[in-house]
């Protein structure tokens, strides 16, 4: 470590939807050279901080006409889609949701591709929740239901739940009970306390069946029953029971699992405490469904094409691009973090990138501008997996502010006037 | 615009005196004056009311809770879409949506358009303060404060079991300088920490809160002296336990006399104002809590008025959400969040054919008309809760218009209303002057904002002005114009510019002793590191506290 070598404490991590907020980040000579605290996860998400500046495809390299430039092609548009991709802060969210509005395009974000089932059925049963520092403190029983959090979630265990000590669990680990449920290949914890297992078909009757075991019913028959029971049991003795579950690795067949585990986490309720814990990735994903639905009403594939917010979302971006009902894409933050099947519906249409990485995109885009990464190079808040805000402070400069430069493209799209 | 003289209107301004009067009112820079040159630009407001901007002491506009709302109501939204206004000051407009709980932009221009310039967000988690500030700099126009949920917080209950008073108290100033709130606010005392741990009844203000010595009492007599002692500009502002239940009068009342002689500010009074027993009677109180109120000064309250129609109740209160899912098989929100408070929402139609439902609405009305002092009691619904900000004008053309009132109570669920002063005849009209003060002079007054509420020299100038209508609903729904200190926003009763609202808050002093013991709390049980607890960055300069 040289003597210019700094350290940034409390830094938060957008690695995974975890956000863990206690690293020590180690900069040296303009470089992350550690990220104290950090899972590998996280590590990587960090890397050395090293960023491309470039402004590419505009007549010129200057900022002024590669914005102008995309203005004049989204207002040219017929059907311009506006896309959100991870690593922004939600300052940079709301201000692309501004162009999405400003342009009456379509608006949407890797959500609608990933987690929407669990939005939609949260919109039709709402759902029982807790905020992770209330599952540190209060969860004496933990279901890990088909995802075992250290592969992606890697501190999941150790910073929130079961590991560490709580108020009402002081021992920890010890005062917990962990149930691994395994559903066909998705499995649980290795370290479970106890271990369920079911086939993917077998999934929604178990589900059923558990929630009917808990309202006093017997349902399905007796091998199912028997497990049921087992989970029942220890859920109705909990005093707190959390179930986990990961909305980034839904069924490979969906079969209702995400709906089925909103009611039985809010069943639960009737007898003892209980809630449902959503595992969202990294680059603030929450922070893209929080801040759209303030400013529009919802969280995820929003058509502005009428002048106002329509809600979409049997409709979002892979249908549209499929179909040929998008003519031109801006798409903002970390372009290498979009779904696969975007990126490969996303060729042949006319389309801008602003963010991180830009420049080096897969898609191939007309005009590409280098931003930074939201929590590394760019300040504001990101959103926690349980909607919690917390505050990213940028530890390296920024090409440009993402934020700023969307806020910048905002006026250029006012200065050419109102689209046709 | 710079400077603006209104000429010819009746000024309603109760703050100073005026009923009526007709005089000129001179604004610059954004104040109002007490003169200005002659030659100064003129707005003409002959036979037209005059009233200082709107203040909304507690409603749920800017939170993580509201927006958890937001999006459990798409179909709301769907069905009540907002357009982008067209606006003359070169911001760019935003569309938006409506239904109970609008989207942030919509927000702020609905409530200029009815002529209110100043918004309290009544329930904010602590831990979620930043939200709430960005949520408000999304709201456009509207002056934004809040208040933040401290009577179910751990630590603070944890100093309360160890009489560390001194300590609760600068715990109390912390969480406001961090989160840049306005107010301390309790709801259901003690009732939310229960709930985390399936106890989901207070009976008792003495029920014991996991220690024996941590009792609702307790917690409401340990914030009310912090709010006093730290010289906040308005009192402890509490919900009661046990809201929405028969017989909860009993708890409310003796929360108010647990806190006699202090200032205190009881919210939402209609959902605490209940006779009957749970389970077998419920019948109206509202003439044992507004008689309460009228003979103690140092009580001021908001009456959370219910309106037919739909609503989405939205609290803080986790365990009465509950009991209002089961009952009404509607879908349910609840989040326990991080040590400090709770959350849960259903959305809920009030019926005027509903037995309950009539009975809060004729509560309501009746702790407006027996309240002799409307400086104490003034308007709110407790927005979305008993029904939307958008249902006010309304809710004043009930106050004002008797004849109104008494056709609607004819139309509405008699079962449970025998016996209450509102069925057995009120003839009492709210004036226009008292409608100022519960809109405007009266909410000024309890928040301690002395430069609000009303029109004299000084005062910012947030201004509305009403065309008279014999319908008063009609009137107060569409101003001719409003003006925003000093902006033009609404202009012949159209928005026509948006500038930013200003922030309301507070940084109390504390003492640093606190942040040792803080530290070791944070470390030990604390899933956000303390040193990203406060929120930074707040714009506007901050409400002066300290001794009166």
């Amino acid at each position: 470590m040289s003597g210019a070598a700094r350290i940034e404490e409390n830094a938060t991590c957008l690695g995974c939807g975890c956000a863990c907020d206690d690293i020590a980040v180690v900069i040296d000579g303009g470089r992350i050279t550690e990220a104290r605290n950090a899972c590998a996860l996280g590590v990587r998400w960090f890397g050395d901080g090293s960023l491309p500046g470039a402004v590419l495809g505009g007549r010129t390299a200057a900022i002024e006409d590669a914005l102008g430039e995309i203005a004049t092609m989204l207002r040219a548009a017929r059907a311009p889609l506006v896309y959100l991709a991870p690593d922004l802060t939600s300052e940079a969210q709301r201000a692309a949701i501004a162009v999405a509005d400003q342009l009456r395009a379509f608006l949407d974000s890797f959500t609608s591709s990933t987690a929407g089932e669990g939005i939609l059925a949260a919109q039709r049963r709402g759902r029982a929740s807790a905020t992770l520092g209330e599952i540190r403190n209060r969860a004496d029983v933990i279901v890990f239901w088909a995802v075992d959090p250290a592969a992606s979630y890697p501190r999941f265990q150790s910073r929130y739940a079961p590991i560490p000590v709580g108020i009402h669990l002081p021992n920890g680990r010890k005062d917990r009970t962990v149930i691994a449920v395994d559903v066909g290949g998705q499995r649980g914890p290795d370290d479970a306390d106890v271990r369920i297992q079911m086939t993917a078909e077998e999934e929604p009757l178990f589900l059923a069946s558990l929630r009917a075991s808990l309202a006093g019913r017997t349902m399905g028959d007796a091998p199912i029953v028997a497990r049921v029971t087992e989970l029942a049991t220890r859920l109705n003795r909990a005093k707190y029971a959390v179930i986990v579950t990961d909305a980034e690795s839904p069924p490979s067949v969906p079969n209702g699992r995400a709906d089925a585990l909103i009611a039985l986490s809010q069943s639960l309720n009737a007898t003892t405490r209980g809630s449902l814990c959503t595992l969202r990735a990294g680059g603030n994903r929450n922070g893209a469904d929080t801040t759209l639905t303030w400013q529009t009403g919802f969280p995820m594939a929003v058509d502005f094409s009428r002048g106002v917010p329509r809600y979409q979302p049997e409709d979002a971006t892979l249908p549209r691009l499929a179909r040929g009902a998008i003519d031109a894409a801006l798409v903002v933050g970390a372009a290498s973090a979009i779904p696969e099947n975007v990126v490969k519906a996303l060729g042949g249409v006319r389309t801008a990138v602003i963010g991180p990485r830009a420049s080096e995109s897969a898609i191939s885009a007309s005009i590409r501008i280098d931003t930074g990464v939201a929590g590394i190079h760019e300040s504001g808040i990101a959103f926690r997996l349980d909607d919690l805000p917390l505050p990213l402070r940028a530890l390296l400069p920024t090409p440009r502010d993402t934020a700023s430069l969307l806020k910048a493209l905002g006026t250029a799209i006012a200065a050419q006037g109102a689209r046709a | 615009m710079t400077q603006l003289r209104i000429t010819g209107g009746a000024i309603h301004d109760p703050a100073n005196g005026a009923d009526g009067d007709v005089r000129d009112i001179c604004i610059s820079d954004g104040r109002i004056v007490a003169s200005l040159p002659p030659d100064a630009p003129v707005l003409n407001a002959s036979g037209m009311v005059i009233m200082a901007g709107g203040i909304d002491i507690h409603a749920h506009v800017a939170a993580s809770s509201v927006t958890l709302g937001r999006r459990l109501l798409p179909e709301e939204h769907t069905l009540d879409p907002a357009a982008a206004p067209a606006l003359e000051d070169g911001t760019i407009p935003r569309s938006g949506t409506g239904g109970t709980v609008p989207s942030t932009f919509t927000t702020g221009y609905r409530y200029a358009g009815l002529g209110y310039t100043t918004v309290f967000d009544a329930a904010v988690a602590p831990v979620s303060a930043r939200q709430t500030h960005a949520e408000f700099d999304d709201t456009p126009i509207i002056d934004g404060g809040f208040f933040t949920l401290l009577g179910n917080d751990e630590y603070l209950h944890r100093q309360i079991a160890a009489n560390e008073l001194g300590r609760a108290k600068d715990y109390a100033a912390w969480i406001l300088k961090s989160t840049g709130a306005y107010a301390i606010k309790v709801v259901n005392p003690g009732g939310v920490e229960l709930w985390k741990r399936n106890v989901r009844e207070v009976k008792t203000l003495d029920d014991p809160v996991g220690a024996s010595n941590v009792t609702p009492r307790r917690i409401l007599e340990v914030l009310a002296s912090a709010a006093i002692d730290l010289g906040l500009p308005h009192p402890v502002h509490i919900h009661c336990n046990n809201l929405g239940v028969a017989g909860n009068v009993t708890m409310t009342l003796e929360s108010m006399r647990a806190l006699e002689g202090r200032r205190a500010h009881f919210t939402h009074l209609q959902f605490h104002s209940y006779g009957g027993e749970r389970g077998k009677s419920w019948n109206s109180a509202a003439r044992q809590v507004a008689e309460y109120v009228n003979s103690h000064p140092e009580v001021t309250g908001d009456v959370g008025q219910v309106m037919f129609g739909d609503a989405t109740t939205l609290t803080a209160d986790g365990a009465v959400e509950y009991l209002l899912h089961t009952s009404t098989g509607r879908k349910w929100i609840n989040a326990d969040i991080e040590l400090e408070t709770g959350c849960g929402i259903v959305p809920y139609t009030y019926k005027d054919k509903a037995a309950v439902a009539s009975l809060q609405w004729v509560v309501g009305l009746e702790l407006f008309l027996l309240s002799t002092d409307p400086w104490r009691m003034v308007l709110s619904t407790d927005h979305p809760n008993g029904g939307s900000f958008m249902s006010y004008p309304d809710l004043i053309r009930l106050l004002m218009d008797r004849a109104y009132r008494d056709e609607k109570l004819k139309s509405v669920n008699q079962k449970m209303l025998a016996g209450s002063a509102l069925a057995d005849g009120i003839a009492r009209e709210y004036t226009l002057n008292e409608i100022a003060i519960i809109t405007r002079a009266g909410p000024a007054r309890q928040l301690g904002l002395v430069h609000k509420g009303h029109l004299g020299a000084g005062a910012d100038a947030d201004i509305t002005i009403y065309s008279r209508d014999a319908n008063f609903a009609k009137m107060f729904s569409t101003p001719r114009f409003v003006l925003k200190a000093g902006t033009l926003v609404v202009e012949e009763g159209q928005l026509r510019r948006a500038p930013a609202g200003k922030r309301i808050y507070v940084q109390p002093g504390y003492d640093d002793s606190l942040m040792r013991d803080l530290g070791k709390y944070f470390e030990a049980y604390s899933a956000i590191q303390l040193a990203n607890y406060p929120v930074t960055g707040l714009r506007d300069a901050p409400m002066p506290t300290g001794a009166a």
